[in-house]
């Protein structure tokens, strides 16, 4: 008797407790501490994005936005740690071109719902590649003169990327689809050892995240003959575009900030227009293009419908260059 | 060209107050995380890259670069204490250091590692202050071919470091090549061993595998037996090293050092082949050969001094041509990036007071790192007459904490806790744990840069005898095979060694 009367208070307390809670509504939101996972290791292109962020995120709305680095299986592990993270704007995260773009096609099974993936909040950056030749190696001053070489010479040329599926491989064998060559892929753990490679000369040429490729460019140890991205580069304002010898190349290396799917729409739209409101501060804008970025900060749609063309663009790449799935 | 007013430049940038502070707390930081286990350089930097925002760019490199060195100081401290290498370089440490403290010399053992650093540090940044830019040449000089021929001699030279029979540690560096082959293949991107479990796509973690493998198995060991550990701690003699000690760690100490400055420059795995190659050269060469596994000092001294002049040299590409060779390089150009420095070829002439100032700032570090360790010495001896039962689950619960922070992955707890069983039941059985994790080391990078040379050179094999440089790698490697397997050599080390 005495237990059932007991349970019945509890029942009462819960449902009034229930009652009264604050269900997520976004005018309290944030109040409490928020996980931003980056699903890369520490130091890298997503990680300084994801950090610049997630400090700004930390000042405006008062509640700290601390960053998880969770690296593993090209961005998987961290994404579906994401996916089965509560939607309640608590778990936040990074994704890229790699991870939310590129591996729905490259994986055979993926560690969270495909189908269900993720609300996108906002595209931060666009981080463009650059094709860098070894300049003692090949003798070409263009990427016109690059594709002739190659041309005559089927097979012989090698390129390196920071291993198989990443926006670096596939922006090689973009060009060997558009233009009709054949090139010998080597593959790299990370790009660091791959550019040594090129700068040493045992690899001909690459495409690389145009940070660490303009130094070494700068210096004269590697010849830019073209950047990846629609518009030129402001890090290397003098390199031509590869659209225009190729029209409607594209192929950057992009960096966004997701959130669980089911994640309340309040929430979505509060953290999308503090991200998009952050890029268009001008001392972010000046910070990420000194890191020869191009800051973005659109809305959740865009974001959205920039990635679907990206997955069907990448799709599209990996079938034709028979890319084994993973 | 003027070296002495690229110094001075260096001098006055990195002893102003401020940067010889940061210096200290990085120094302080690093020995902090050597000490405890698993927690290393690679997570505590990539912590603290946030701080460093705010600071110059000197302060924060310096502060950063001191935890490295400072780590390297440190991680030989548990390696020696109680045989938990928190570090891919402390392994062969624990090999004689630990079965030094075992015999009550902990105290010698640990100066070794700090003398013997400090003097491999100091040579090694004059030799970053005067050759940088042709050593970077050297390492670029390394590609693909020699890198496998590289790897070939590492792993025929790893023979040496067992102790016991050979054919058993044979069979431990075939289990470490198969335990190093799990994970995506870098060549198709095919995964291989990973059953559908995305952790394992990056192959198992160096640091949990070995922790479980040496640390944790050491506790299990450890409480089978606790009478005999309490009693062999007892009888600590003396804290410093006597006249005869020092004659015999000076050979040792050069030849580590030599060997580490060279390795140190390659990067992707020449500095952690250092210590490895020390050990095994010093067995090689020593007059108390017949002591080494059983506590020579040269055992300890070698490899300390090899790993720090490789973690001092390992900067020159990451300075010179803006390429990292380890992860920790990785961490500290996304802190000059962060910092709004490119690091380049350019670094040098773009920002000398940056690059001089670190150079200086490495010695200094390691003078400050000697004076912090030396009178610690005591402190950590003393750690040891802790009774085992309060130590061992203070040390589970680093090692956890430790395994967990790599990835912030419980998966590699679990890995860690693996290993350690299997680590004993290898134990039980008297197969060498040292052999498997340079295997599982060497095993990747072997088969990457085997098909990465056959793939530039169109499948052509000759490619690894025609480069000058990997010929003479792969008869060096033809050499020290033939010593091994040399019937005579190998009678007299059976004799040696087999009890």
């Amino acid at each position: 008797m005495m237990l059932k009367r007991l349970f019945k208070a509890a029942a009462l307390a819960a449902s009034v407790y229930a009652a009264l809670a604050p269900t997520s509504h976004a005018d309290d939101y944030p109040s409490k501490t928020v996980t931003v996972i980056v699903p890369f290791a520490a130091g890298g292109n997503t990680d300084a994005f994801g950090r610049l962020v997630a400090e700004q995120l930390d000042k405006r709305l008062g509640q700290r936005f601390i960053v998880e680095n969770k690296p593993g299986a090209g961005g998987n592990v961290g994404l579906g740690d994401l996916a089965r993270a509560a939607p309640d704007g608590y778990t936040i995260g990074m994704g890229t071109v790699s991870s939310n773009a590129i591996n729905q096609t490259l994986f055979k099974s993926l560690p969270y719902d495909k189908e269900k993936g993720f609300a996108p909040l906002s595209l931060i950056a666009i981080l463009p590649n650059v094709l860098v030749v070894n300049s003692e190696k090949l003798p070409v001053n263009s990427v016109e003169e690059l594709i002739e070489l190659l041309k005559k010479e089927p097979g012989k040329h090698t390129y390196a990327s920071s291993g198989v599926g990443t926006s670096i491989h596939l922006a090689g064998e973009l060009l060997a689809t558009k233009a009709g060559v054949k090139i010998t892929h080597v593959p790299y753990k990370g790009s660091s050892q791959a550019i040594m490679d090129v700068v040493a000369g045992h690899i001909d040429f690459m495409f690389d995240n145009i940070p660490t490729a303009a130094q070494q460019v700068k210096a004269g140890k590697l010849r830019a003959l073209a950047v990846t991205s629609l518009d030129k580069a402001s890090l290397l304002p003098d390199v031509p575009t590869m659209d225009s010898v190729i029209p409607g190349f594209e192929a950057t290396s992009w960096h966004g900030i997701f959130a669980p799917a089911g994640t309340p729409p309040e929430i979505l739209e509060k953290l999308s227009k503090e991200v998009q409101a952050i890029l268009h501060e001008p001392e972010m804008k000046a910070k990420i293009e000194g890191m020869g970025a191009t800051p973005v900060g659109n809305t959740s749609e865009e974001f959205a419908s920039f990635i679907k063309d990206e997955t069907a663009k990448w799709a599209e790449v990996i079938k034709a260059a028979n890319i084994p799935l993973q | 060209m003027d070296i002495f007013s690229d110094l001075w430049l260096g001098a006055t940038t990195a002893f102003q107050p401020i940067n010889l502070a940061y210096g200290f707390v990085g120094c302080l930081l690093g020995t902090a995380i050597g000490v405890l286990p698993g927690l290393g350089p690679t997570a505590t930097i990539a912590m603290l890259l946030p701080i460093t925002f705010g600071l110059q760019p000197e302060s924060a490199l310096i502060m950063l670069a001191g935890i490295f060195y400072g780590a390297q100081y440190g991680g030989s401290t548990t390696a020696i204490l109680i045989n938990l290498p928190g570090e891919s370089s402390s392994v062969v440490t624990a090999i004689d250091g630990y079965q030094m403290a075992r015999k009550g010399r902990a105290g010698p053992a640990l100066a070794t590692a700090a003398l013997g650093s400090f003097f491999a540090g100091t040579v090694a940044t004059v030799l970053l202050a005067v050759a940088a830019p042709p050593l970077a040449a050297v390492a670029l000089e390394f590609g693909p071919a020699e890198y496998f021929s590289l790897m070939i001699l590492g792993l025929v030279a790893s023979v040496a470091l067992a102790s016991g029979s050979l054919s058993k540690a044979f069979a431990m560096i075939v289990f470490g090549l198969l335990l190093g082959s799990i994970g995506t293949d870098v060549e198709s991107g095919t995964p291989r061993y990973v059953f559908d479990v995305p952790q394992l796509y990056d192959g198992l973690n160096f640091v949990a595998v070995s922790m479980g493998i040496f640390g944790i198995c050491e506790i299990l060991r450890n409480l089978e037996h606790e009478q005999e550990r309490s009693v062999g701690v007892k009888k600590v003699t003396g804290l410093m090293l006597n006249r005869d000690d020092f004659r015999r760690i000076r050979g040792p100490v050069l030849r580590g050092t030599a060997l580490g400055s060279l390795l140190g420059v390659l990067p992707g795995g020449g500095a952690m082949l250092a210590s490895f190659a020390a050990y095994a050269m010093e067995k090689r060469v020593s007059p108390n050969r017949a002591e080494f596994g059983k506590g020579a000092i040269e055992g300890v001294a070698a490899p300390e001094a090899a790993n720090n002049a490789g973690a001092q040299t390992s900067f020159i590409p990451m300075l010179t041509l803006g390429i990292p060779g380890n992860p920790v390089m990785a961490l500290m150009v996304g802190a000059m990036i962060l910092q709004g420095i490119t690091p380049g070829p350019n670094v040098i002439s773009d920002e000398p007071a940056l690059f001089w100032g670190m150079i200086v700032s490495m010695w200094s570090g390691n003078l400050m790192l000697v004076i912090l360790n030396l009178p610690l010495i005591g402190l950590w001896v003393r750690m040891l007459t802790i009774p085992y039962h309060l130590l061992f689950p203070a040390i589970i619960g680093f090692c956890c904490i430790g395994a967990y922070s790599i990835n912030n992955s419980v998966f590699d707890v679990f890995i860690m806790a693996g290993f350690s069983v299997i680590g004993f039941a290898l134990s039980k059985l008297r197969f060498e744990p040292a052999p498997l994790l340079l295997g599982f080391i060497l095993g990747p990078m072997l088969e990457e840069n085997l098909r990465r040379a056959m793939l530039i050179s169109q499948g052509d094999p000759t490619v690894f005898v025609r480069s000058p440089l990997s010929l003479a790698l792969l008869v060096a490697a033809m050499i020290v095979l033939a010593l091994v397997l040399a019937p005579s050599i190998s009678r007299k080390r059976d004799e040696a060694f087999t009890e």
